[in-house]
């Protein structure tokens, strides 16, 4: 049961992480509005599906092309002017926007969680003798494809292939003839289109509001740390582990407060092994 | 031009003792809540200056305010003195947790307090000691609720800070601090031993932030984790030290003030997303005064002075 579950919220903690990991991979930039921009997409397909009866998987397409253009555009008017600035200025500059985004959520759409009730969101399955929700597993099922299309992008495609180059030795691939301003662009513009599509695939499960985006930063930035930047395989594993091992903890009954704890001991741990192991080298 | 400065400055301090003399309670509250965030951004500063980036504030300012509750109902300490144990227990962890975790760098030092942060949160939300998600309420704020001495009391914590700071960057503190921020290896192959001072600079801005945490308790007259422990206390004091300019001390302290002001006055015409022009105002900054206010503002008041000096013919 709690195995099931934690599958699931694994699966959505890696689908958060992964755009992340991509963003500061290649591009180099540490996106922190790229939570609430999980929000904002997740209010989009919420909008969509109450005033019009789109459904959230439908809403996904039209989602990844509207902030595919929303990257566009916060590429060429603030991230590209940051990129070569130290590292408090990316911080501050996105969280900026962080701010920007959250505090539009809330100016237009109030406070209050809103969830939609669709026919499938409350679909369950049993198994013997534990019945349980299936419509989690939309998660993990993304998480997969996510990490299987992005690892292909970068290996097999021509452009991804270039990326990956650009990420490693910026000036090495521009050098070699690589348009890195181009690059930059259409990474960066597909790691918000792809955080924005998951956006909707969230309201699916869960209730939204404008705070939910912080969250999945920190969660992301955790995942990332531990696993290292490069290593989206071993994201979503990171992801799966920890989801399983925070649902563990609350299932035993009257300690659900410290599921959270487990996750962040986890990961601090993590990170003091991996860098303990480094300074050694 | 030195006299004219320290005169300047005799002014400034004059006029913000005497601030509550001429103006109200609710701006007396008002001044001594943006007074709380202007000393958490100097305090989140000074452990900047060795190129530490730390999330870990809300964590100490949750911690001060615990103990100083604790301490408060079951020895019957005064509220005054209990700020200051608070200080000396947020210092004392800070001090065990800086030898494990100031080896890091960057990223994975920012991650790491932002994680301790929550584990202190989610641990005191836990235990009944604490009174769990519901936090504790003391018998009454500090001074009877009094603004002029609440006002004062933050006043006289914010200009320790500012001497302390200002220490800091008069002693050899300073060069081990930039040092590490400039160049690591070099700064260790010299035989300092940096690790100590750097281990001594965050207890002692955790000490701080664990005393305005604790006065924003007596202040309140209750803890609770999720006010106690806000993010806020993270991120505001942030964004002010960036807005004014890192890495002195009157850039946090004038962008804490100003940027303080702002939010204030914008909390006041819109009550939903009042924070929207806070994070518009941060990025205009980032982008077109990277070095803060304080710097672009110098580098204008230098131009004027150069156009005086060469009037353009």
């Amino acid at each position: 049961m709690a195995l099931i579950y934690g599958l699931q919220a694994g699966g959505l903690y890696a689908l958060a992480a992964l755009p992340l990991a991509v963003a500061l991979g290649i591009v180099g930039i540490l996106n922190l509005s790229h939570g609430t921009l999980l929000m904002l997409g997740g209010y989009f397909a919420f909008w969509a599906s109450t005033l019009w009866g789109v459904d959230p998987l439908v809403s996904v397409v039209p989602l990844l092309v509207v902030f595919f253009v929303i990257g566009m555009l916060l590429y060429r008017t603030t991230i590209r002017r940051a990129l070569k600035a130290t590292l408090f200025s990316q911080l501050l500059l996105t969280f900026g926007l962080y701010i920007v985004f959250q505090e539009l959520a809330n100016l237009l759409w109030r406070s209050n969680a809103r969830q939609l009730d669709l026919s499938y969101s409350s679909a369950s399955a049993t198994i013997g003798s534990i019945t349980f929700g299936t419509s989690g597993f939309i998660y993990l099922a993304a998480a997969i494809a996510l990490v299987v299309g992005l690892v292909l992008f970068l290996r097999r495609a021509k452009t991804g292939q270039a990326a990956v180059a650009v990420g490693q030795n910026p000036r090495g691939a521009q050098l070699c003839g690589i348009d890195i301003d181009r690059i930059y662009l259409l990474i960066f513009s597909l790691t918000v289109a792809i955080i924005g599509a998951i956006g909707a695939l969230y309201v699916i499960r869960y209730s939204i509001f404008p705070q939910v985006g912080m969250p999945f930063n920190l969660k992301g930035l955790c995942l990332i740390a531990v696993a290292g930047e490069g290593n989206l395989v071993g994201i979503v594993w990171f992801a799966l582990f920890l989801g399983i091992a925070e649902s563990l903890i609350r299932s035993f009954p009257g300690y659900g407060g410290w599921a959270s704890i487990v996750f962040f001991a986890l990961l601090i741990a993590g990170i003091l092994v991996r860098t303990h192991r480094e300074r050694r080298r | 031009m030195k006299h004219l400065k320290s005169a300047l400055l005799i002014a400034i301090l004059a006029a913000a003792i005497c601030f509550p003399l001429y103006t109200g309670t609710y701006l007396h509250h008002t001044a001594a809540n943006i007074l709380i965030y202007t000393t958490l951004a100097l305090s989140w500063d000074m452990l900047l200056r060795s190129g530490q980036i730390s999330f870990g504030m809300s964590g100490f300012c949750g911690i001060g305010s615990y103990a100083a509750v604790m301490v408060c109902l079951n020895l019957g300490i005064s509220p005054l003195l209990s700020i200051v144990l608070a200080g000396l227990v947020a210092g004392l962890v800070a001090t065990l947790l800086g030898f494990a975790v100031l080896h890091l760098r960057g990223m994975y030092f920012a991650v790491v307090t932002l994680a301790v942060a929550e584990i202190f949160r989610v641990i005191v939300a836990n235990l009944s000691v604490t009174g769990g998600t519901m936090g504790k309420l003391l018998p009454g704020a500090i001074f009877g609720g009094n603004s002029y001495g609440i006002y004062w009391l933050m006043l006289g914590i914010l200009l320790l800070t500012i001497g302390l700071s200002e220490l800091f960057e008069r002693s050899r503190i300073r060069f081990a601090l930039t040092s590490i921020r400039n160049n690591e290896i070099v700064a260790r192959s010299t035989g300092i031993d940096i690790f100590k001072y750097l281990v001594f600079t965050f207890a002692l801005a955790s000490a701080i932030q664990g005393m305005v945490g604790a006065a924003s308790a007596q202040i309140n007259g209750f803890v609770m984790p999720e006010s106690s422990f806000s993010l806020n206390f993270a991120l505001l004091p942030l964004a002010m030290a960036l807005f004014g300019g890192v890495l002195s001390t009157p850039g946090p302290v004038i962008g804490g003030v100003l940027l303080g002001i702002i939010d204030q006055v914008l909390r006041e015409q819109i009550p939903y997303g009042h924070l929207l022009v806070y994070g518009i105002v941060l990025v205009v900054v980032v982008l077109f005064m990277p070095n803060g206010i304080v710097r672009a503002a110098r580098v204008q008041i230098q131009r004027i002075r150069i156009q005086r000096i060469r009037p353009t013919s």
